[in-house]
C-alpha cells in the first residue's frame, strides 16, 4: 500500500453542507427538511434531466419533477437501503412517473410528438448539456455505441422515448419477441460495458 | 406467467416498457424468481446510468415550490417490521459507530455485496497497519463504501469519509500490465476537472488524504509510464462517489 500523506495539489473545498445521498435519505426519513434541501440539490438535476428527456415539454417536466421530489419526501420513511442505492431508487421513481405521464396522455390524445421522439435514437450523442461528470457521460456514450443498432434503438426508444415494447416493435418493424430480447441483451451489454453491478 | 420466455422480460421491465397487465404479471414472477430479481437489480443500475447521462439543471424557482410543498406534506409512517428472532441482517449503507461492532461485520458486509473480501485483508498480519487505517475509516460515522467493476477487469472499492477528508482505494483482481504501462487514479471535481492522485500497481491500495470533499468520482486509467497529466479516456473506468 503506497500512501500519500502530503496535501494534494488542489485546494480542498470544505463544503459544510455536503452529505452522501444515503446519509441524507436517513435524515430525510426523520423529517429533516434541511437534509431534504441538500438531497434536492444533488438529485433534482438528474430527475429533471431524465423526465425532460422523456416528456420534452418543459412545463410538464417541471410539474412531474415537483411530484417526484415531493414523493421522495413523503415516502423516504419507506426507502429500504437493502434494496438499492438512493440514486437508484430516485431515478427509478422518476422514470416511472415520466412513463406514467406518457401513458396517461396517450390514452386521452394521440401523440403528436411520435415522430419527434422517434428521432431520439440518434440523440445519445447530444448529451453535452448536463451536470453529470464528463467521464460518466463519455462512458455512457461510448457504451451505447458498442451496442448493435437494434439493441441501441430498442433500449433508447423505450427508455428515452417512453415507448412500450409493442410500440418499439412497431416503429422498428420487428417481432415482439425480438424486441423483448434486444432490450434485455442490450441492457446486459450496457451493464458489462459500464461495469455496473447490482447490490 | 410460467412460460420460459417470462425470464426474458427483465429488459422491458427495467425500461418500463411493459403494459400494465404484463408488468403486474412479471412482478408476481419476480417475487419468486431469484435469477430475475438479481438481473433486474443489475440492469436497473445500467438503465439509471442512461438517466444520469442526461442530467440537466431544473429551473431555479422549482426548488422553492418543492420546499413549500413538503412543508405542508406529511410523511408516511415507516413500515413496521416484525422484530426478527433471526440475527440482524447486515446493512450496506454507511457504517456508523453504533453498528460498528468489529471490522468483521464491515468486512462481511462488503464481501457479501460481491466486493473485495476485506476479511482476507484483515487476516493478513503483515497488513495490520493498513487494516487499522481501514478500520478507523470504516468506523467514521459518515463512512461510505462504493464499488465498481473496472473496464480492465477486476474491481475497485473506495472507502471514504468526507468528515476526515480521507479515502482508501482497494484494487482487486486487476490484470498485470506490460512493463511500459501503469494504472493511474484520478478524482473528478464538480467542475469536471480530473486530478491525478498518482499511479498504482495492479494489486495496489492507496490512501488518499485530503481533496476528497467536493469530488464526485474516482477514475482509473491505463497510462504510459511514468503516468500522465491528462487521463486517457478510452481506458477509463469511473466510479461515482456521490
Ligand atoms: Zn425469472
Amino acid at each position: 500500500m503506497s500512501e500519500e500523506s502530503t496535501a494534494l495539489p488542489w485546494p480542498v473545498i470544505v463544503d459544510a453542507g455536503s452529505g452522501t445521498p444515503a446519509d441524507l435519505m436517513a435524515r430525510v426519513a426523520r423529517g429533516d427538511s434541511a437534509a431534504f434541501a441538500q438531497l434536492y440539490d444533488q438529485m433534482a438535476p438528474r430527475v429533471y434531466g431524465l423526465i425532460r428527456r422523456v416528456l420534452r415539454n418543459p412545463a410538464q417536466s417541471e410539474e412531474v419533477t415537483q411530484d417526484v421530489m415531493v414523493e421522495i419526501w413523503r415516502t423516504a420513511t419507506r426507502y429500504d437501503a437493502d434494496r438499492g442505492s438512493p440514486t437508484s431508487w430516485i431515478l427509478t421513481m422518476a422514470h416511472r412517473r415520466a412513463i406514467d405521464r406518457v401513458r396517461s396522455e396517450q390514452s386521452s390524445t394521440d401523440r403528436e410528438q411520435a415522430v419527434a421522439a422517434a428521432s431520439s435514437t440518434t440523440e445519445y450523442d447530444e448529451v453535452a448539456e448536463t451536470v453529470t461528470t464528463n467521464l460518466e457521460v463519455e462512458q455512457v456514450r461510448h457504451c451505447l455505441g458498442s451496442l448493435t443498432e437494434l439493441q441501441r434503438e430498442s433500449v433508447t426508444l423505450a427508455y428515452y422515448g417512453g415507448y412500450s415494447y409493442r410500440e418499439v416493435a412497431e416503429l422498428l418493424d420487428a417481432k415482439l419477441a425480438t424486441i423483448k430480447a434486444r432490450m434485455r441483451d442490450g441492457l446486459i451489454r450496457l451493464r458489462d460495458c459500464l461495469g455496473v453491478t447490482g447490490r | 406467467m410460467t412460460t420460459p420466455e417470462v425470464h426474458a422480460l427483465t429488459g422491458p421491465y427495467v425500461l418500463n416498457a411493459l403494459p400494465e397487465d404484463e408488468r403486474i404479471g412479471f412482478e408476481e414472477h419476480l417475487a419468486d424468481c431469484q435469477s430475475c430479481s438479481a438481473e433486474v437489480s443489475e440492469l436497473r443500475e445500467a438503465a439509471n446510468k442512461l438517466g444520469t447521462a442526461v442530467a440537466a439543471p431544473p429551473p431555479p424557482a422549482l426548488k422553492a415550490r418543492v420546499m413549500a410543498e413538503i412543508a405542508t406534506t406529511r410523511q408516511l409512517p415507516p413500515l413496521l417490521r416484525e422484530q426478527a428472532a433471526e440475527p440482524e441482517p447486515l446493512r450496506r449503507k454507511g457504517f456508523s459507530r453504533r453498528s460498528f461492532f468489529g471490522l468483521a461485520a464491515a468486512g462481511l458486509a462488503v464481501a457479501g455485496a460481491g466486493g473485495i473480501a476485506i476479511d482476507q485483508y484483515r487476516e493478513n498480519s503483515q497488513t495490520r497497519h493498513q487494516n487499522e487505517q481501514l478500520a478507523a475509516l470504516l468506523a467514521e460515522s459518515d463512512a461510505q463504501t462504493v464499488r465498481g467493476n473496472l473496464k480492465s477487469g477486476g474491481q475497485a472499492t473506495v472507502v471514504m469519509s468526507p468528515a476526515k477528508d480521507t479515502a482508501i482505494v482497494l484494487l482487486h483482481d486487476l490484470p498485470k500490465l506490460p512493463d511500459d504501462k501503469t494504472y493511474q487514479l484520478w478524482l473528478e471535481d464538480k467542475g469536471r476537472t480530473m486530478h491525478s492522485v498518482g499511479v498504482t500497481t495492479h494489486d495496489g491500495s492507496k490512501v488518499i488524504r485530503g481533496g476528497i470533499v467536493g469530488k464526485v468520482a474516482l477514475g482509473l486509467t491505463i497510462e504510459n509510464k511514468p503516468g500522465a497529466t491528462e487521463p486517457n479516456l478510452s481506458t477509463a473506468s469511473v466510479i461515482p462517489m456521490v
